[in-house]
């Protein structure tokens, strides 16, 4: 298991080293200029301030240097400043990575404890009206996309209940009550999204578990139906539903770039999708490292659960 | 068997058939109701449209004092250096922080939305000599910096004014109407004189501009930018920026205007998505709001009923179809007026706007003429003629049409419609295959305002400004740096720079309407129709109308220093 988990974390390094590279490539050859958004509003932007401008931010030097400058700051943990607001990526990170993690984690718990359960009642009462009501669910889940459910829970809530979630961030540890209402809105769309993946392998893969032969033993038994269903089958039955919900986790991170910007959730999201549009390249190139480096281990930690729900896996 | 094997049939099964069947009656059922809503909808829009009010008069109440202002925002400042920006994510705010030498009547003083008298804000008076080159500004006295460290409510004098112009002279993105100052000096604490390196009759109107306020020595001092602090002499003190979240302002009590503001907090929520600024209006979260179109005011007064809504005055059209007409083939007058005839305008405010809109002209008409022109008055090469479009077309050599491009930037939703239509206008009147390209705004601002693009761009001027010099010599001129649209006529050369010579009201109207005579025939700037949308205030909202270049949530914030909350 340790020497798996080593040699994991040591593939991790190529995957993370390949990812920089694309970031960093990328940025270089969108068109525009950091600069020209920094300086241009008033269209006055002489050649001889860009170029002291792009001096004094390192920009002027060759791409490698910049790239392996860049690569150790990474490696010291010291990403560097923003190019528009001066301000320490690290600060910014510090404010948005807990938003967009509670927001995450509120998404999954809601996603998950609504899927499992439907999954399993979908599965159980397979070709009834309860098992179509989940089915539509469950499509209407994967085909609508996370904006537009975004905008029209936020449009009808106003025009019914004539109530949305406070806009301007609050931190749990400031205002517990008033933050929850700020996320639980927004989470419960983003974990829509994931509910309706996880309701559909939940539901297939309890079925195909159901029809076993221990499981035929088990109802042979005459054991509860309960038993039969949750202790029997669903653990067995979790392997590939744990899978899906690895493979949500990068849908789920993508998706918190629209609800944030949605809900006005200061979260990493927004500060990427800003840092785009205003090409300001360590912001961007920092928090897509972040983020590959999330999904580099959570793949990991998905992996590792198999084992503990399977104990027929074995790690060599 | 137990009840829960899933091989049982149950009595609830619902077949296939039966299951689609209903699921058809259902989606038949909601798209008549959203094509109704739908229908509904449009037929209300027309009449409402017309009602809307240009201009909300001051109230009569006596104001009150207290209250909390709040507002959801599109806005977020990329940064707080106003060297750096003149982006309206600052000026949202920043107007009601710091004050300029002098500044436009707010909506308390103003007979109108078209009122462009200048007031005094740090000077009380100001004059030139005889020759309009040196402007003598006389300092308000007693005016102290907000008492925040480093500045803790020190006396304002005119080396302040001087230092802050130098620091605007030097670099960012000011420098165009600040290296036109020779030399300063300050004869004593209170008085400011501007030698000026050609005359300019126009310069108290480029300084009452909302980014030219006044920042604090100290700070730029201290911090070396102005990123992290801003300090002035407004109405309110910047209690709070936290970059996508909020701005906090709170009412400064040693304002020199003494009893004003009467809100005590202001609070600017950053708020990037357009449904949820329009729920936070309907839910009471935001006190006012900006829209673009009659039906979505419609649709909002559905929810508030009380809310009250100004009709946004339309002086200018900040968009336009810009040649690059220092090239072939349009460095050709003809092929300019051809494509300009070959585009219908009319249809674009019939249809984009809603029949709310104007057909598009650069300088704002207030300065040359009393009310806005009709399309007519605009002059033959902006009537949509196709048949003598398409001759002067093939006058010029181009009979079979050609191949060109366009790029923008969709500043809003309605703006790609307009390129479409005059993409399909070209196509179907003269033979030009446009090829559209739309971009991200960095790359579109960049590419745009280097200025060595070919083709056709959808060409904007910065909405700051207000005044006449910023919209004439500052954007026409030929060696201007904000001359965005490649403007190279040396009857405009001369004509503008006349215009900054002449101090004489009327003479200056009487320059302004040849310069725009001028614009229109040589079809140097391709205006597009344009509609400044509207602005919906909740009923509580008092003294917070926009002016004419001025939207309150915009560059015209410093209005707000004159609003209260009745409630």
């Amino acid at each position: 298991m340790q020497k798996y988990v080593i040699r994991r974390l040591l593939l991790a390094v190529p995957v993370l080293l390949l990812s920089s590279l694309i970031v960093f490539g990328l940025m270089r050859v969108m068109p525009g200029d950091a600069l020209i958004a920094l300086m241009g509003e008033s269209g006055n932007v002489g050649q001889k301030e860009l170029a002291k401008l792009r001096k004094d931010l390192g920009l002027d030097k060759p791409y490698h240097e910049q790239y392996m400058l860049w690569l150790w700051q990474m490696v010291s943990l010291n990403p560097g400043d923003s190019i528009f607001t001066n301000e320490p990526i690290s600060v910014s990170l510090k404010k948005a990575i807990p938003v967009t993690l509670e927001l995450a984690a509120l998404a999954m718990i809601l996603g998950i404890t609504i899927a499992v359960p439907i999954g399993v009642l979908s599965a159980t009462r397979q070709d009834t009206t309860a098992d179509y009501a989940g089915r539509v669910v469950a499509v209407s889940g994967l085909s609508i996309p996370d904006f537009w459910l975004a905008t029209l829970v936020i449009t009808f809530s106003a025009i019914w209940v004539h109530w949305i979630p406070p806009i301007g961030y609050v931190s749990f540890w400031d205002s517990p009550w008033r933050n929850l209402q700020q996320f639980l809105l927004p989470a419960a769309v983003l974990g829509y999204r994931l509910a309706a993946a996880t309701m559909r392998m939940t539901r297939s893969t309890v079925l195909e578990t159901l029809r076993e032969d221990y499981v035929r033993t088990a109802w042979a038994k005459g054991l509860a139906g309960r038993i039969v269903v949750y202790k029997h089958a669903l653990k067995n039955a979790l392997i590939p539903v744990v899978t899906i919900i690895g493979g949500q986790l990068g849908t789920l991170l993508a998706g918190t770039f629209v609800i944030e910007q949605i809900f006005a959730l200061p979260g990493m999201g927004r500060l990427t999708v800003e840092a785009i549009l205003y090409r300001d390249y360590p912001v961007v190139q920092t928090n897509v490292m972040l983020v590959a480096a999330i999904l580099v281990t959570l793949n990991l930690i998905v992996d590792l659960t198999y084992a503990w729900l399977d104990p027929r896996i074995r790690y060599q | 068997m137990p009840a829960t094997d899933p091989r049982k049939p149950s009595r609830r099964d619902v077949s296939r058939r039966t299951f689609l069947k209903r699921a058809s009656w259902t989606g038949a059922g909601m798209t008549a109701l959203v094509v109704g809503a739908g229908r509904g909808r449009a037929s209300g829009q027309a009449t409402a449209a017309a009602s809307y009010p240009e201009w909300i008069p001051a109230s009569t109440k006596p104001p009150k004092r207290g209250g909390v202002l709040t507002r959801a925002s599109a806005w977020d400042p990329p940064l707080i250096d106003p060297r750096l920006t003149q982006s309206v994510g600052l000026y949202q705010f920043a107007g009601l922080t710091s004050n300029r030498l002098v500044r436009y009547a707010l909506s308390d003083e103003a007979g109108g939305p078209s009122d462009l008298t200048l007031k005094g804000d740090l000077a009380e008076s100001w004059q030139s000599d005889s020759a309009n080159r040196v402007w003598t500004f006389k300092l308000r006295q007693g005016v102290k910096w907000q008492n925040v460290a480093p500045l803790k409510g020190r006396e304002l004098t005119a080396a302040d004014v001087k230092y802050c112009y130098e620091a605007y002279a030097k670099e960012g993105v000011q420098t165009f109407t600040f290296q036109e100052i020779e030399g300063m000096e300050t004869p004593d604490k209170y008085t400011l004189r501007v030698h000026l390196k050609s005359p300019n009759t126009l310069f108290p109107q480029n300084v009452a501009e909302p980014i030219a306020i006044v920042f604090a020595r100290e700070v730029l001092e201290e911090d070396g930018d102005l990123k992290k602090r801003l300090i002035g002499t407004g109405p309110y003190i910047m209690k709070e920026h936290s970059r996508k979240v909020r701005v906090v302002l709170q009412r400064n009590p040693d304002y020199f205007d003494k009893g004003r503001p009467y809100i005590d907090e202001y609070v600017i929520l950053s708020t990037p998505d357009d449904s949820t600024r329009k729920a936070a209006f309907r839910t009471g979260q935001a006190d006012f709001i900006w829209v673009a179109s009659p039906s979505e005011v419609e649709v909002l007064r559905k929810t508030n009923p009380n809310a009250v809504v100004q009709a946004y005055h339309n002086t200018l059209a900040p968009f336009g179809v810009a040649l690059a007409q220092d090239k072939p083939p349009y460095n050709d007058v003809r092929v300019r007026r051809a494509i300009s005839m070959a585009i219908d305008r009319q249809k674009q405010v019939d249809t984009v706007f809603e029949g709310h809109g104007i057909p598009g002209w650069g300088v704002p008409y207030l300065y040359y003429q009393d009310k806005a022109p009709t399309l007519k008055e605009l002059g033959p090469w902006v009537q949509y003629r196709p048949e003598e479009a398409r001759k002067l077309l093939a006058e010029a050599g181009h009979g079979k049409g050609f191949e060109t491009t366009l790029f923008y930037y969709e500043y809003f939703p309605q703006m790609s419609s307009q390129v479409q239509l005059v993409q399909q206008d070209l196509k179907k009147n003269l033979n030009i295959d446009m090829k559209i390209t739309k971009l991200d705004y960095t790359t579109y601002y960049g590419r745009y305002v280097e200025g060595k693009w070919d083709g056709m761009s959808w060409g904007f001027q910065s909405g700051h400004a207000v005044g006449l010099d910023e919209r004439t010599y500052h954007y026409m001129y030929s060696r201007s740096t904000k001359n965005f649209f490649r403007v190279n006529d040396t009857v405009i050369d001369d004509l503008t720079t006349k215009l900054r010579r002449t101090a004489d009201r009327n003479e200056q109207r009487a320059i302004t309407k040849k310069i725009v005579d001028r614009e229109f025939d040589q079809v140097l700037r391709m205006w597009m129709p344009y509609d400044n949308g509207f602005l919906v205030f909740q009923p509580h909202v008092q003294n917070a109308a926009a002016r004419a270049l001025r939207r309150s949530d915009g560059y015209g914030s410093p209005t707000l220093a004159r609003a209260w909350l009745d409630k």
